[in-house]
């Protein structure tokens, strides 16, 4: 088995809520991330999915050290970087870089791709010599299939898929061995997000990196990640490798959630067992005791609102050996195919 | 037929050229039928339906061939003040983004009574009252009470169900829906979706749905039409597009979508990058991104060629596309 390269234990953001002007009280905290727990293995990439309002891309924030957490440790390579600073933060996020959703805000409009791609250098000069700086510039964009030659263009003079591969660009020139990429494909059109994401698996091997993979698109998840975790409402509540999550889940919500994904095949219509939830996800300020998807959860009883359920195997499964026994945060965890096997050799 | 579109172009006048944004759309849409066009940003789905509207923004927007028969009528021969009775009473549009199409200063029921004031002449208290109705009619809770709240009030998939109850409130024949549920949650996106299907049905409404997601095509739509620098270059049956895609372009799309049943290896993609609309490719406007293009693909622009099975493509070699 693979070394893990990043532990995170206990997790919390909370964001605090005030009010008064000349005495502030804080009356409550929006509970971003509270409380999440994983492991990232060297060379694997682990899929985060949930839905706006989840906490995930707060998560992502707090893995590349942008936030610091409330409460929990983030563990990398065996060392806890959270209470970092100064000299021993700067060496560590070097190791950990960041690609963004929005490749249009994402990229300084007045910077040329050149400067914005080699600005990592000026952050970190011992990482390559001045004198150095414009060759590997122009192999890094060589590397995720631009033109070296448009190296003084700027950036609207690309198209978003382009864009998005001066992102990773950057994202790879301090050759880091983590990679948190937050919704790196969800702006980009169906043609050019196949493209990235090919990319994105193509660089992983060559390069031997780690990916935290955040989106909404369980599809897009599922192709790329190793194991997979499904957020609500700022906790991990189902995580496993991709087979165990998709095809034997045992969360109420990752069945609801994998449920409600339309498949692209007419074919699939008649016969999917469609769980369709009522209601809106609770605010992070409020959220409910015990379990926090009993509002919404058909299967929820008494038990549900006094205890949290642990993200652990469930008792029902603990003696199994097959692949529905994995962590799931359920009183009650059944399993519960949903996604229809694949039909057409397409 | 309720709606037929002919041979529509539409250009936009910009300051580095003149953009050919809809090249000669043909598509037509039955009572109770959906229709789903499909497309990336730019292939022209969006314009065709503003078109269709009449909220195209004129200028820059210019339509500069074509008909839209609505019950017959070519609706680009009205004038101005008949085109806004047909709009809202005999044809609605729902949009994206609800937070933006609605009015953030105008409480909801307002604006949903507002619908029946203008067009119908009702009274106010009336007005309110067929509001509260509509609000019940696409399953928001309270709606007694909820009348009265500002669109930022409620969550993304409520004010998306106001939109199409103001869609609904004349009870028009035909619905244009623009990526109605693209901006919501998967399990939101579900419930409108389901909603949506289930109020056509029982008015009888004709669908254009817009979209760029294959899989709400899948589930939803009776036909489909796959849009591509402002051509349709492929209508066909929901079913038999899916099964054997009779377009490059159709068959490239459908393979490099990643699938939630399947873990699969490399996605397949589709080389390139969509033309820009100043500077259409001459022929076939997929040409340089397609895999089987040959001469006659850069010289000669494709017609849409009947397919066996009430389908067309806009391939010279669609027999070889068929057959994989």
């Amino acid at each position: 088995m693979a070394e893990p390269v990043l532990e995170v234990g206990g997790l919390v953001k909370h964001y605090p809520l005030t009010q008064g002007v000349l005495f502030r009280k804080q009356v409550g905290a929006v509970r971003a991330v509270d409380g999440v727990d994983f492991t990232l293995l060297k060379g694997e990439t682990l899929g985060i999915v949930g839905e706006s309002g989840c906490g995930k891309s707060t998560l992502a924030r707090l893995l590349v050290q942008l936030e610091r957490p409330t409460q929990g440790t983030i563990r990398y390579r065996g060392e806890d970087i959270t209470g970092l600073s100064g000299r021993a933060l700067k060496a560590v996020r070097r190791d950990i870089q960041m690609v963004f959703q929005d490749p249009y805000t994402s990229l300084n409009p007045r910077m040329t791709v050149g400067d914005i791609v080699g600005e990592p250098y000026e952050i970190h000069p011992e990482a390559a010599p001045k004198g150095d700086r414009r060759r590997r510039v122009r192999e890094l964009l060589e590397v995720v299939g631009l033109n070296p030659e448009h190296v003084n263009r700027y950036p609207h003079q690309f198209s978003g898929g382009q864009r998005q591969r001066i992102g990773i660009a950057r994202g790879l020139a301090l050759r880091p061995g983590i990679i948190v990429a937050d919704e790196p494909v969800s702006a980009l059109d169906v043609s050019v997000q196949a493209q990235v994401i090919n990319l994105m698996e193509r660089l992983q091997d060559e390069f031997d990196l780690s990916y935290v993979f955040i989106a909404h698109d369980l599809s897009v998840v599922r192709h790329i990640s190793d194991r997979v975790g499904v957020m609500y409402l700022g906790k991990i509540v189902e995580i496993g490798t991709e087979t165990e999550i998709y095809d034997h889940p045992t969360h109420p919500y990752t069945q609801a959630l994998l449920s409600a994904v339309p498949v692209p095949d007419p074919e699939a219509r008649e016969h999917r067992d469609r769980i369709i939830l009522s209601g809106d996800v609770p605010s992070p300020t409020d959220i409910p005791s015990g379990c926090r998807f009993r509002t919404r959860c058909w299967k929820a009883r008494e038990r549900c609102a006094l205890e949290v359920p642990p993200l652990a195997v469930p008792e029902e499964f603990r003696t199994a050996t097959g692949p529905a026994a994995h962590d799931s945060a359920c009183h009650f965890a059944e399993e519960r195919r949903v996604v229809p096997p694949e039909q057409s050799a397409g | 037929m309720l709606l037929e579109v002919r041979d529509l172009h539409v250009e936009f006048r910009t300051r580095d050229g003149v953009a050919h944004a809809v090249n000669g759309v043909d598509y037509s849409v039955a009572a109770g039928q959906t229709l789903a066009v499909l497309g990336e940003s730019g292939s022209g789905k969006s314009v065709t339906a503003q078109a269709i509207m009449g909220i195209l923004d004129m200028p820059p927007g210019r339509i500069t061939g074509g008909e839209v028969l609505f019950h017959g009528r070519d609706l680009l021969k009205l004038k101005e003040e008949e085109r806004r009775k047909i709009r809202g009473a005999g044809m609605a549009m729902i949009f994206q983004d609800a937070l933006s199409a609605l009015n953030p200063v105008l409480t909801v029921g307002d604006q949903l009574g507002e619908m029946f004031t203008v067009h119908r002449g009702t009274s106010r208290k009336e007005a309110r009252a067929r509001a509260i109705e509509l609000m019940d009619r696409v399953r928001i809770p309270a709606a007694a009470q909820r009348v009265r709240d500002y669109p930022h009030q409620f969550s993304g998939g409520m004010r998306q169900r106001i939109m199409i109850a103001m869609a609904l409130a004349l009870e028009p024949s035909l619905i244009i829906a623009d990526e109605p549920t693209t901006a919501l949650d998967v399990t939101v996106q579900a419930q409108v979706m389901d909603l949506l299907a289930e109020l056509q049905r029982e008015y009888d409404m004709g669908l254009v749905l817009i979209t760029h997601d294959l899989g709400v095509v899948a589930d939803v739509a009776d036909r489909i039409a796959v849009m591509y620098a402002g051509r349709i270059i492929e209508t066909a049956p929901v079913h038999d597009i899916y099964k054997a895609p009779a377009h490059p372009y159709t068959r490239g799309l459908l393979e490099s979508v990643p699938r939630l049943d399947q873990k699969g290896q490399e996605l397949y993609a589709i080389k390139g990058l969509p033309p820009s609309l100043l500077d259409i490719p001459s022929g076939c406007a997929f040409h340089p991104r397609c895999p089987m293009a040959r001469d006659v693909c850069r010289t000669d622009v494709p017609p849409l060629y009947e397919v066996p099975g009430d389908r067309r493509s806009a391939c010279h070699f669609w027999r070889e596309c068929l057959d994989g």
